[in-house]
C-alpha cells in the first residue's frame, strides 16, 4: 500500500468525523479514544459504521473486530487491514 | 376529589407565518397568507395539489450535536417553539427535572421527511445496512415529545398524541387533565408538524386538498367560502405552558386564560367524512366540563380547513349550538392546515385575540358557501370582547376535541 493511500484512508476516516460528529480537525490525532476523547456514545458507533461503510464502500456491520476499536489509530488500522488484507500498517509507531 | 383549576401561563410558536409568536400575530393582523407554490412538487406523478404553507428552520445548531442529533425537523420546530414558551412563562430550568413537569407532544405519524428518507435508502436494494441509528429517533410518532423532553431534562410525564389533525388538541386536552387531577403542576403540551410531498399526497389521493389554486397559491385555501376546494398543508409547531393555577399563581406569572373545558370523542360513523352529530356531542361536552353553555360562549375559533364536506358539517354544528350570534372565524387561510400542529397554533393566535380584544377573520373567505350559511362567520376583523371561547378540530379516523377557554381578570 502506497504512502498516498494511506494518507487517504486518514483524510477520508478524519472527514467522518468531522462531517458526521462536528469535531475539530485540530482533535483528531491516532492516539485520541474516540470515547472518552472524541464524545462518541454506542448509538454513534453505529453511524459511525454506516458512515466508514459509504466513505470505503465496504461492508464492516457484522465484523467482531469493530468492538475493538477505541482509538482514532485503531480505526485507520481497522480500514488499511481491509484495504490491504492486512499487509500493512498505518501509524509509524505500530509494527508491520 | 376537588379537581385543580389549568391556567396558560406561556406561548411559542414556529410557524409559516415566522419563527416566533410575534411574527404569526403579526402575520395574521396584517392579513399575510404563507401559502406558496411548491417547487419540485411537480415530480411527483399524480399529485395534484402543488401548494403549501412552510416553515423556516434556523439556528438548529444552536442545539448540540448530542442532542440535535435525534431531531428531524418536526422536533427542532417543536424544540424552539418549546423554548419560547418556556421563556414567556418564567419557569426557570432548575424546576423542570422535578417529575412533576411533563410534556405531551402530537403529530400526524412522526417525522415524514425523516421516514421518507428512511424508506429511500432501504427500499430501492432492500438494504437496511445503510440505516443510521439516529434515523428511527428522527422517524417515530413520539419523536418531538421524545426530543423536548430529553432535550430539557423533562422528568414528568412524557407523552405523544396521534390523531392526525386533532393532535395538539388531545395533547392541550391530555395535559390539562393531567394538572386537574393533581398528577403534574406544569405539562408542556401542543403539536408539531412538517410539511413533505408525501403528506400533501395523503390528502390529495383522498381529494381532500386544494388543487385550482396551483397558480395563485395566496387565494388558497378558502375556509367556508363558495369556491372551497380543500386543505393546504403546512407546518411548524405550537407549544404551550399549561399549569395548575394556584402554582401559577405563587410565582406570579403571567396568565394568557384559564382552561375550563376539554372533550375528545370519536365518531363511530366514518374513517373519513366529517360528522356534525359527533362534533355537537363533542362540542356540548367540553361546555358541560366548563359549566358553561353555547350563549355564555364569545367566540369559536374553528377548524375549517376548506374541505367541502368537513366545512359543511362544522358549520351546521356551529349552527346548531350557537346559532348566528358567535363570530367564528378559521385561521387555515394564513398558515394552511398544520395538521398535528393546527390545534396548538391556532389556539395561540385565539388567545392572542382573546387578550387584544378582537376576532381575526377567515382569509380568503369572500363569498359564504350556501352551505355554511346560519353562522355569523367574521369576515373582517371584529372588535370584540372575549371572555370565553371554543377552539374545536376534528380529523381523519372520526375523531373530534374541542377545548374552551376561560379570560382570568383577577390577577
Amino acid at each position: 500500500m502506497t504512502t498516498t493511500t494511506e494518507q487517504e484512508i486518514i483524510t477520508l476516516t478524519n472527514q467522518v468525523f468531522e462531517e458526521s460528529f462536528e469535531i475539530e480537525k485540530e482533535k483528531l490525532q491516532p492516539q485520541m479514544n474516540i470515547f472518552e476523547d472524541l464524545g462518541l456514545d454506542s448509538l454513534d458507533v453505529v453511524d459511525l459504521v454506516v458512515a466508514l461503510q459509504e466513505k470505503f464502500g465496504v461492508k464492516i456491520r457484522d465484523d467482531e473486530r469493530v468492538r475493538s476499536i477505541r482509538t482514532l489509530g485503531d480505526i485507520y488500522q481497522f480500514i488499511l487491514n481491509l484495504k490491504t488484507g492486512g499487509a500493512s500498517a498505518i501509524v509509524s509507531d505500530q509494527k508491520e | 376529589m376537588q379537581l385543580k383549576r389549568v391556567v396558560i401561563t406561556g406561548v411559542g410558536a414556529v410557524s409559516p407565518l415566522g419563527s416566533d409568536v410575534p411574527s404569526l400575530i403579526k402575520g395574521v393582523e396584517q392579513g399575510k397568507s404563507a401559502v406558496q407554490y411548491m417547487e419540485g412538487w411537480e415530480q411527483y406523478t399524480g399529485l395534484r395539489s402543488l401548494v403549501g404553507a412552510p416553515a423556516e428552520l434556523k439556528n438548529e445548531k444552536s442545539i448540540p450535536r448530542q442532542s440535535r442529533r435525534s431531531m428531524g425537523r418536526m422536533s427542532f420546530f417543536a424544540v424552539q417553539a418549546t423554548q419560547q414558551a418556556l421563556s414567556d412563562s418564567g419557569l426557570e430550568q432548575k424546576n423542570l427535572s422535578s417529575g412533576r413537569v411533563g410534556c405531551i407532544i402530537g403529530s400526524t405519524m412522526g417525522g415524514a421527511e425523516s421516514l421518507n428518507d428512511a424508506f429511500e435508502t432501504m427500499l430501492p436494494e432492500k438494504d437496511l445496512s445503510q440505516l443510521t441509528a439516529m434515523r428511527f429517533f428522527q422517524c417515530v410518532s413520539h419523536t418531538a415529545a421524545m426530543n423536548v423532553a430529553q432535550y430539557l431534562g423533562l422528568t414528568g410525564y412524557v407523552m405523544a398524541t396521534s390523531a392526525a389533525c386533532a393532535s395538539a388538541s388531545q395533547a392541550l386536552g391530555a395535559g390539562y387533565d393531567l394538572i386537574r387531577l393533581g398528577k403534574q403542576d406544569v405539562m408542556l403540551c401542543g403539536g408539531a408538524e412538517e410539511l413533505h410531498p408525501t403528506v400533501t399526497g395523503a390528502f390529495d389521493v383522498l381529494f381532500a386538498t386544494s388543487v385550482s389554486y396551483n397558480n395563485a397559491p395566496q387565494r388558497t385555501p378558502r375556509p367556508f367560502d363558495r369556491e372551497r376546494d380543500g386543505l393546504v398543508c403546512g407546518e411548524g409547531s405550537g407549544i404551550l405552558i399549561l399549569e395548575e393555577y394556584e402554582h401559577a399563581l405563587r410565582r406570579k406569572a403571567k396568565i394568557y386564560a384559564e382552561i375550563v373545558g376539554y372533550h375528545t370523542c370519536g365518531s363511530g360513523v366514518h374513517v373519513s367524512q366529517s360528522n356534525r352529530d359527533a362534533m355537537i356531542y363533542c362540542l356540548r361536552e367540553a361546555m358541560a366540563t366548563a359549566h358553561i353553555s353555547p350563549g355564555d360562549v364569545d367566540y369559536v375559533n374553528a377548524h375549517a380547513t376548506a374541505t367541502v364536506q368537513g366545512d359543511k358539517e362544522e358549520a351546521e354544528a356551529i349552527k346548531d349550538l350557537f346559532g348566528d350570534e358567535v363570530p367564528v372565524s378559521s385561521l387555515k387561510g394564513y398558515i394552511g392546515h398544520t395538521l398535528g400542529a393546527s390545534g396548538s397554533l391556532e389556539l395561540i393566535v385565539s388567545l392572542a385575540m382573546m387578550e387584544k380584544g378582537v376576532v381575526y377573520p377567515t382569509l380568503n373567505l369572500e363569498t359564504v358557501s350556501p352551505d355554511c350559511e346560519g353562522i355569523r362567520h367574521v369576515m373582517h376583523p371584529l372588535a370584540w370582547d372575549i371572555g370565553v371561547m371554543v377552539k374545536n378540530c376534528f380529523a381523519f379516523g372520526g375523531i373530534n376535541a374541542a377545548l374552551v377557554c376561560k379570560k382570568v381578570n383577577h390577577q
